[in-house]
C-alpha cells in the first residue's frame, strides 16, 4: 500500500539565500566572494521616522511668527533636551523654552500653521552576511545579495508574511499554549517557536513587541484567514504581510509542533534563522564553516525553488518501521513508527472500511486509516 | 504535488461556507471555533476519512451546505441547457451522485438525503414535473438506484395514500420514507386528500426504482 511521504525537513542542502538591506545605502561584496557569517557586506541608513511640534501653540504666538523665535536654522541637527525654541517674558505674555523633545533634523516650519517637523536622526545599519557560502549574484538598486550557502529548511503547512530573519528563540515547549505573556519588548527582531496554537491576540502582541516571525504547531482557521487575505487555498497564492510572519506546521485548531520540526529548531535555538511566511519555509544557515568546502563543489539550477516546491508531497510504499505523522481532525499532528498492516479492512466505527495501520507514538499505540496518516 | 481525493474535490470555494449554515444540520453541533478548524482541515487534508459517526454527520453537513452553495444556476441568465451543475440535471430532473463519494460516506441513503436536503428542500418549483426525480450513482457505469418523490400538500393535515405491489402507505405532511422498490420499473398509485404529486390527486405513475427505491420527503419548507 502506498500513503502520501510530505517532506518537512531537509537537512543540509545547499540553496540559495537573499540577504537585502532595509534602505538604500552601500554594498562592499563582490561576485564569487566567500562570505562568513560576521561579515558586513553592506550597510545603509534608515530613517526612523518624524515627529510633529505645533510651535505657534507652544511658543503661544502666530503661525507666521513662529519662524523667528527658532533657535536652530531649517536644516539644522538637534539633540534631545537642547533649546528648540525661546521667547521672552512680554506684557501679556511669560517666557517660553521649548526644548527638542527627540534627537533629530529640523526639516520644515510651516508657516500656515506653525507645525515644526523634526525627522529622527536615521541609524546606520549594517548588513551582515549571515551564512557562510558564496556571492553568486549582486542588485545594487535594489540592495540585494544572493549567497550560495547551506541550510537546513523546514517546510511548515502554511504561513503568511514576507521573508524576515531574526534569532531563534524557543519560548515555550511543543505543546504549550502561546500566551501574550510570554512576549516582551526583549524579543523584537527575534523569531520566537512553540505552542500548539497561537491566537490573533498574541500574534497581536507579537507585532506591538517587533518580533519577526512566529513558528507553531496551529492556528484557528478564523485567525488565519483574518491574515490571509480570508480564503483557504493551499498552496496560497497570495503574498500578504501584517508585520510579522508566521509558519504553521501542522494545521488547524489545537496541534502540537511535531517532534521532528521541534527537535530541528532546538538545535538552532539562539541562532540566525530565515523565514518565509507566505511559502511556509523556514531556512536554518549551517553555522559550521567546514560546510564552505560543500558550498564550492555544488552547483545550483538556476530555477532552485520551484523544483523543491514540487518535491513536497509524493505517493510512497508504507513499510513497518516508517516514521508517520497523523493528518486530519483525529489524533491530529501525533507522530510515531508503524507497527503493523493489516492485510483486511476493517469497518471504523463512522461506518467506512479502511486499511488500517497500527502506529506506535511516544504515548500510545494507535489504529489508523492509511489515508489519515503522512510519512516523514 | 501529487493529487489528493477527498469527498469536497468538486468544490473550490468550501472555505466560503459559513459554519453557523453547517452547523443547523447537525443535532448536536460543536462550538463555531471547533467546526471552523474541522472544515479548514478537510480542505488542508482533503484526502482524510471520518473516524467516528460524528464525523461523518459533520462531512454530511458540509457536503450540504457545498452543494447548496455550488447548486444550478438561473438558466435564464447562466442561458445553459443544463443549469452549469454536475448534481442536478434541472432538464432530465435527475440528481447525479459521484460514486466515489461513497468511499468517504459509505451509506448511500444517507448521501442521498443529503442530495435531496441540499437541491429540493428549499426549491422553487417550476412546475408539478418537479415532483418526481430520478436518482442516478454515476461513474464509469451510471446506475439508477431509486426517486424521489415530492407530494404537494395544501394543507398540514392532509394524508397521502400510497399502494406500491401489495403494500400501502399513509405519508403524512412534514414526514420522510423510503419505500422499497428494487425492481428497474415500479408502479404506484396514490390518492391524495389534501395534496396534489404530479398534478393530480389521484393516480398511478411509473417511476425508477433500484437498489434503494422510492424517497417520499413530504417536508415543505414554507408552510
Amino acid at each position: 500500500m502506498k500513503a502520501l511521504k510530505r517532506l518537512r525537513i531537509e537537512k543540509d542542502i545547499v540553496t540559495r539565500v537573499h540577504r537585502t538591506l532595509k534602505a538604500r545605502g552601500q554594498l562592499n561584496i563582490s561576485l564569487g566572494q566567500e562570505v562568513a557569517p560576521d561579515d558586513i557586506i553592506g550597510s545603509c541608513w534608515v530613517s526612523s521616522g518624524f515627529r510633529i511640534l505645533n510651535l505657534s501653540q507652544a511658543l503661544s504666538v502666530s503661525p507666521a511668527e513662529a519662524k523667528k523665535y527658532l533657535r536652530r536654522e531649517i536644516g539644522q541637527k538637534i539633540y534631545k533636551g537642547e533649546l528648540l525654541a525661546f521667547k521672552e517674558q512680554g506684557f501679556l505674555s511669560g517666557k517660553k523654552n521649548i526644548i527638542s523633545p527627540s534627537d533629530g533634523i529640523l526639516e520644515y516650519l510651516n508657516e500656515q500653521t506653525g507645525e515644526l517637523k523634526i525627522n529622527f536622526l536615521p541609524q546606520k545599519i549594517d548588513l551582515p552576511a549571515a551564512v557562510y557560502g558564496v556571492v553568486e549574484e549582486i542588485d545594487v538598486p535594489h540592495g540585494d545579495i544572493v549567497i550560495k550557502t547551506e541550510v537546513s529548511r523546514i517546510y511548515g503547512m502554511f504561513g503568511t508574511g514576507k521573508n524576515r530573519e531574526g534569532t531563534l528563540n524557543m519560548i515555550c515547549s511543543r505543546d504549550e499554549l502561546m500566551g501574550e505573556l510570554k512576549i516582551t519588548a526583549e524579543n523584537s527582531d527575534q523569531i520566537l517557536v512553540g505552542g500548539s496554537l497561537i491566537r490573533k491576540e498574541v500574534i497581536s502582541q507579537a507585532i506591538s513587541s517587533g518580533v519577526c516571525g512566529i513558528i507553531t504547531g496551529g492556528i484557528n482557521a478564523g485567525d488565519y484567514k483574518a491574515m490571509a487575505g480570508g480564503r483557504l487555498i493551499f498552496p496560497k497564492r497570495l503574498e500578504n504581510d501584517i508585520g510579522v510572519s508566521v509558519v504553521i506546521c501542522e494545521g488547524f485548531g489545537v496541534q502540537s509542533l511535531g517532534e521532528d520540526i521541534y527537535g530541528v529548531l532546538q538545535k538552532y535555538n539562539g541562532k540566525f534563522v530565515l523565514l518565509d511566511g507566505n511559502h511556509a519555509i523556514i531556512n536554518l544557515p549551517s553555522f559550521e564553516s567546514n560546510c564552505m568546502r560543500r558550498v564550492k563543489s555544488i552547483a545550483l539550477p538556476k530555477q532552485q525553488d520551484a523544483v523543491m516546491e514540487d518535491n513536497v508531497l509524493k505517493l510512497h510504499d508504507t513499510n513497518i518501521g516508517s516514521m508517520v505523522r497523523v493528518v486530519g481532525n483525529s489524533y491530529a499532528a501525533e507522530q510515531g513508527r508503524i507497527l503493523a498492516v493489516d492485510k483486511i479492512e476493517t469497518v471504523l466505527p463512522s461506518g467506512v472500511p479502511a486499511f488500517l495501520l497500527t502506529v506506535e507514538t511516544k504515548r500510545r499505540k494507535i489504529k489508523i486509516p492509511y489515508d489519515n496518516v503522512e510519512l516523514i | 504535488m501529487s493529487v489528493l481525493t477527498g469527498l469536497f474535490d468538486s468544490f473550490d470555494n468550501l472555505d466560503q461556507i459559513a459554519v453557523l449554515d453547517i452547523a443547523r444540520w447537525i443535532k448536536h453541533a460543536p462550538n463555531e471555533v471547533v467546526l471552523e478548524n474541522y472544515l479548514a482541515n478537510k480542505i488542508l487534508y482533503p484526502q482524510t476519512l471520518p473516524l467516528t459517526k460524528e464525523d461523518t454527520e459533520l462531512d454530511l453537513a458540509i457536503l450540504r451546505e457545498a452543494l447548496r452553495a455550488n447548486g444550478p444556476k438561473n438558466l435564464a441568465k447562466t442561458g445553459s441547457f443544463l443549469g452549469d451543475n454536475t448534481f442536478l440535471n434541472v432538464t432530465l430532473r435527475k440528481i447525479l451522485i459521484p460514486s466515489r463519494f461513497l468511499r468517504f460516506v459509505p451509506s448511500l441513503t444517507a448521501l442521498i438525503w443529503a442530495f435531496i436536503d441540499a437541491f429540493l428542500l428549499e426549491r422553487e418549483r417550476k412546475d408539478f414535473f418537479e415532483d418526481l426525480w430520478t436518482i442516478t450513482l454515476t461513474g464509469e457505469i451510471d446506475e439508477v438506484v431509486g426517486s424521489v418523490l415530492l407530494p404537494q400538500f395544501s394543507d398540514r393535515n392532509g394524508v397521502l395514500e400510497l399502494t406500491q405491489g401489495s403494500q400501502s402507505y399513509k405519508i403524512r405532511f412534514g414526514s420522510l420514507m423510503i419505500i422499497p422498490c428494487p425492481l428497474n420499473r415500479c408502479q404506484i398509485v396514490y390518492k391524495f386528500n389534501k395534496g396534489k404529486i404530479l398534478g393530480k390527486q389521484e393516480s398511478a405513475v411509473e417511476v425508477y426504482g433500484g437498489r434503494i427505491g422510492l424517497f417520499i420527503d413530504a417536508r415543505d419548507k414554507k408552510k
